[in-house]
């Protein structure tokens, strides 16, 4: 039975991979913004959700600050940091080290705050519930797969019925389209930023009710998300978000085979062979040459 | 005083090494690696290995590293040869987060989270070199000839069918250069130079762990190339220097609470790395606009340009 309730905590941690995956590959496909920081806009939405909470303000009130704190972070980043160095040349790798630094720069004032070991808030939620022998799924488990399952139903209709999830699909091929049709590409942007960083929320806070937070946890998740939306195929959500749930899996049920220490690495052995042997994911739009 | 200078003094000759030889595949064949960290470790695991048990010969440790660090480099030229852009970013990163792991897990070889301790001085014709005062000036004079070893090749022929294949691989390929060997045997060089950097930290240090050999170093090392100017002969060195000046300066200001000052360092260098990029994403020696425009591509357009284009990324 060992398999089976790897399975089940593999989901639940592929749930809360593939959201935070495709808010990354939301922002990266609609801006080509190689956004690391992604992984510091969950610290700092889990850690607003841990204050709140630990500060007796409520669950609602806390995933509400959460989720402003993130959107805020996202688009004051887009604002601040990647437009000012988009407006001059503007490399990929100009972008990405800046990114690189303020992930840095946040961990650090996390740790200042809120100190650098786990904490944890303490709730029902997270005691696990026997299923059948051997298994044992705590409600967060079933409550992360749901928010995965209703967000991206959400994100796909917004994609794919609203004028400004269209515009934010073009604005990746197109920015000039975009001006022609008297839309304003920055303000786009700020909108892919505000909602992709929305969508690391549900699994910051899961991850605080449940595993526990410490600041280095940023840096985890966004190298998480970044192989989830490459294993993916860049450009397409649905696939980080299946890509997201593969690795949870995939790092679950190696501890079969292997010791909990080598669970990174096979999460990056599986996104080293994809690149080499399928480089546009999964599920990329755009097929090998 | 001295002997605090001294220790800046070696480390920004090692760390130069280190962004000198990211600058020849960045700069020279437009390869944006993130692993370049790992060839350090190589370099450092190896060298320290081969001290503590074979001999501590500069002329024994040093080509052995290389060869090593060239070999494994192998791992990474096979995706740089299969794809560009952010895929390659990619692929670089999961190679540094898979030998993070083997420098961290594979115990009976790198000793683990604890490292290999006891590691001898380096011997240089029977004198044993441990002193910073008698270290920075071999440091010093390693930095040069690695410095001249790549200028010369930068300038060679291979040198220009490298820049040939950064501006455009179609047109350079269309002129019967062999890409795929030029890119790999670009990529072995730039391993195996950085694998000396390893042996002289490894020696320096007489202890080293894998918190040495992670993705930060490997940004940190980026970042420098960048900042100093990407592609420029003095650019890499300009900017380790800078890079490592940065965190030491705050260790004198001492109203700063105690506790607090490793936490105060990094924010300050993750936000100092943030600011260059906005002010100075030429970098401080980059080659001025007017003239970068003239050039019918520049390395960062091209690092760009297939990041625009998906299909194009993903040969």
């Amino acid at each position: 039975m060992l398999w089976l309730q790897l399975t089940f905590t593999g989901l639940q941690v592929g749930a809360l991979y593939a959201l935070t995956a495709a808010g990354f590959s939301l922002i990266f496909g609609a801006t080509r913004v190689f956004h690391f920081a992604h992984g510091a806009a969950f610290v700092l939405a889990a850690y607003v959700f841990y204050w709140a909470e630990t500060s007796g303000l409520g669950m609602v009130a806390g995933i509400v600050l959460a989720a402003l704190a993130a959107m805020a972070f996202g688009v004051a980043m887009d604002r601040l940091v990647y437009a000012p160095i988009q407006r001059h040349e503007g490399s990929f790798f100009t972008v990405f080290v800046a990114s690189f630094g303020i992930g840095i720069a946040v961990q650090n004032v996390l740790g200042m705050v809120f100190g650098r070991s786990f904490v944890t808030i303490s709730t029902g939620l997270s005691r696990s519930v026997k299923l059948m022998d051997g298994v044992y799924v705590s409600p967060l488990a079933w409550i992360a797969v749901a928010c995965a399952g209703l967000f991206f139903v959400a994100l796909l209709l917004f994609l794919n019925r609203t004028h400004v999830g269209m515009a934010l699909r073009a604005l990746a091929d197109s920015p000039e389209l975009i001006r022609a049709y008297g839309l304003d590409p920055r303000r786009l942007s700020s909108i892919a930023f505000a909602l992709g960083s929305l969508l690391v929320v549900p699994s910051a806070v899961i991850t605080a009710l449940g595993s526990g937070l410490n600041p280095t946890l940023g840096h985890h998740v966004m190298l998480i998300s970044l192989a989830a939306t490459i294993v993916g195929g860049i450009g397409s959500i649905g696939g980080a978000l299946v890509a997201g749930f593969i690795l949870g899996l995939a790092e679950n049920l190696a501890l079969v085979v292997f010791e909990s220490q080598w669970t990174e690495a096979v999460t990056f052995a599986i996104l080293f062979l994809v690149i080499l042997l399928r480089p546009a994911g999964l599920f990329g739009r755009h097929a090998t040459r | 005083m001295q002997a605090y200078l001294l220790n800046l003094g070696v480390l920004i000759s090692i760390y130069s090494i280190l962004a000198i030889t990211l600058n020849f595949i960045m700069g020279y064949a437009g390869i944006f690696s993130l692993a370049h960290a790992v060839f350090f470790g190589v370099g450092a695991y190896t060298g320290a290995l081969v001290a503590m048990s074979l001999s501590a010969s500069i002329f024994v440790t040093v080509p052995i590293a290389m060869v090593v660090a060239g070999v494994l480099s192998l791992a990474l030229a096979l995706p740089a040869l299969r794809v560009r852009g952010e895929y390659f970013v990619a692929a670089s990163l999961g190679l540094q987060v898979l030998a993070v792991t083997v420098f961290s897990e594979w115990k009976s070889v790198t000793g683990g989270i604890g490292g290999l301790i006891g590691i001898p001085p380096v011997d240089l014709v029977g004198y044993q070199i441990y002193r910073p005062a008698a270290f920075f000036p071999l440091s010093l004079a390693v930095l040069v000839l690695v410095l001249v070893a790549t200028r010369l090749l930068v300038h060679s022929s291979f040198g220009r069918s490298l820049t040939a294949i950064r501006d455009s691989e179609s047109a350079a390929e269309s002129f019967g250069k062999n890409v795929p060997l030029i890119k790999t045997i670009s990529v072995v060089i730039s391993a195996a130079l950085a694998a000396i950097a390893g042996v002289l930290y490894a020696h320096y240090l007489a202890f080293i762990n894998v918190e040495s050999f992670t993705l930060d170093t490997s940004v940190l090392v980026m970042a420098m190339v960048i900042i100093g100017g990407t592609g420029t002969a003095a650019g890499p060195v300009v900017g380790a220097a800078l890079l490592l000046l940065l965190p030491g300066l705050l260790s004198y200001m001492s109203f700063l609470p105690q506790t607090q000052i490793g936490a105060i360092q990094q924010i300050i260098y993750g936000l100092g790395m943030a600011v260059l990029m906005i002010f100075r994403p030429g970098g401080l020696v980059g080659r001025s606009k007017a003239k970068a425009r003239t050039r019918p591509k520049d390395p960062d357009t091209e690092a760009q340009a297939p990041a625009s284009r998906p299909a194009e990324a993903a040969r």
